[in-house]
């Protein structure tokens, strides 16, 4: 651990760590590299950090195996694209450590008029090249930050990210075969596979609207470079807007269904309260997750960080808007709210936006102030968590308190 | 309409001519868990059934939950996810999970 990259929050050196109480989580952030307090409420909140992966820089080991692997949100102050090596990593089942182009097929079949088996090259040739620049964020992302806390995956607010991806239509890939009667959904299939037989394979499909989306890819590069294995080589499925379930990595194959979609990832998992719930709620009706609320963060400090009494201060962050436009971010504190400063479109109405707001002079400090991101649509981020069982599509306004000095 | 003017734009986003794409094979190696899980009541039979699927480190960073909350979800594990757990192993299992969640953590 050489001290680059190091994130300012709580971060510890390994070889201290092993002096302190449990041993095993504090081993481990020794062996691997350091460690990071995720400030998750109750704990266990500290996770080891490590540039160990192949290709990734320092990332926030949530899993070793199959990867698991968070954005340290230091990441997101350097701009509104988030670079391959350090976007988060997230697979349900194990993946294949060797892929080989030659061999690679997408097939394409169900209800198709004729079912083609295609080479990479075949893919890449089934249109236009399109790029679109996009957050993949993790349905499960702040899953950890919940209260009541719920089992999973648990992450902090770093399952997300936001790349330009290139690739071809997948309504075009859908053109090689040709849709059949009564096409309704489009279902996609990876080289991940279940350890155990008779597990659900991770299968995930997109309703017919969806996927004939002029901006729905099957992409083959990320940020200019061909997909890292750890992010779906050699190809996978983008849908700007919907959180990353549906973006199936290692795409073999594409099947056009007829009918609703039975399988395990769609109709038993992944699915949000049709309704608001607490959390003794039983046996209520629930929807699939699909499309991204809005979200803003503030990158420019960390809670408990010590701001100039008496002197003006700026404030810094990402919003984005979801499944449609960033509209506006507003600073809210206890009775109170500021307008922020919108930066340049970057990236289109799927990519994160810069945000700013100069406040003239600290007069104290400031507790629990967050920032509330409203996109075009009129969806605008909750004062409290919409809290479900599985910790799905957070966007609670996230705060921070501020110490002046 | 916004929609329409999102299409545009990223129609305008398309490049004009064929780009020259060339897919190369890919491989990695990927690191094993180094973390040993800490001695305690059921470890073994944690060791026997769980760690196939789970590293250690995962079993580490759950929040912490009920006995009855842990049976159920070996429970899930068995007949969802069809992991072989012997019947016989899940109260050592259960054991093990509250025993490791009481231990203190490392504090910065």
């Amino acid at each position: 651990m050489s001290g680059t990259r190091l994130t300012r929050r709580a971060l510890i050196a390994g070889a201290g760590a092993t002096a302190l109480a449990a041993p095993a989580l504090a081993s481990f952030g020794a062996k691997l590299g350091g460690m990071i307090d995720l400030a998750l409420p109750g704990g266990p909140s500290l996770r080891p950090t490590t540039p160990a992966f192949p290709g990734k820089g320092e990332m926030i080991v949530q899993r070793i195996r199959p990867p698991l692997l968070e954005t340290p949100m230091e990441v997101f102050r350097e701009g509104i694209i988030t670079p391959n090596d350090r976007m988060f990593v997230r697979w349900n089942w194990p993946m294949p450590t060797e892929v080989k182009a030659a061999e690679h097929r997408v097939a394409v079949g169900g209800a198709v008029k004729n079912a083609v088996s295609l080479t990479l090259d075949e893919v890449a040739a089934a249109g236009e090249t399109v790029e679109v620049v996009a957050i993949n964020q993790c349905a499960g992302n702040g899953r950890g930050l919940s209260e009541p806390r719920v089992t999973g995956t648990q992450w902090g607010n770093g399952a997300m990210g936001c790349a330009k991806w290139t690739g071809v239509r997948l309504k075009d890939v859908l053109a090689k075969a040709g849709l059949g009667a009564g096409a309704k959904r489009v279902r996609f299939t990876g080289l991940d596979v279940p350890l155990t037989d008779g597990a659900p394979q991770f299968i995930k499909s997109l309703p017919m609207d969806m996927a004939m989306r002029d901006d729905v890819l099957v992409a083959w590069a990320m940020n200019d470079e061909p997909l890292p294995i750890l992010h779906g080589f050699p190809l996978r499925i983008v849908v700007p807007g919907w959180f990353s379930t549906y973006w199936v990595k290692m795409l073999s194959t594409v099947e056009v269904l007829t009918g609703e979609d039975d399988s395990y990832y769609v109709a038993d998992s992944y699915r949000i309260p049709a309704q608001p719930i607490t959390p003794d709620a039983k046996d209520f009706p629930t929807v699939p997750i699909t499309a991204m609320p809005p979200r803003a963060f503030i990158t420019s400090h960390t809670t408990g960080d010590t701001v100039a009494l008496g002197k003006p201060l700026t404030l810094e962050g990402i919003a984005m808007g979801g499944d449609a436009a960033l509209e506006r971010v507003d600073l809210v504190g206890k009775g109170w709210e500021i307008p922020c400063d919108l930066g340049p479109d970057e990236g289109g109405p799927y990519a994160f936006r810069r945000w700013s707001v100069k406040l003239p002079q600290v007069a104290g400090d400031f507790a629990d102030i967050g920032v509330r991101a409203k996109n075009v649509n009129g969806a605008v981020q909750p004062e409290t968590l919409a809290w479900n069982p599985s910790g799905y599509a957070r966007n609670v306004i996230e705060r921070i308190t501020l110490r002046a000095q | 309409m916004r929609a329409a003017a999102l299409i545009v734009a990223l129609a305008l986003a398309s490049c004009d001519s064929s780009p020259e794409i060339v897919f190369k094979d890919a491989s990695l190696t990927l690191p094993d868990d180094p973390v040993d899980l800490p001695e305690g009541p059921g470890r073994d039979a944690v060791i026997e059934n769980c760690t196939a699927c789970h590293s250690p480190s995962t079993m580490l960073q759950q929040p912490k939950v009920s006995a009855e909350k842990w049976e159920s979800i070996v429970g899930k594990m068995k007949k969802l996810y069809k992991a072989p757990v012997d019947d016989a192993a899940v109260p050592a299992i259960v054991d093990y999970m509250v025993h490791v969640q009481s231990l203190p953590e490392a504090k910065p």
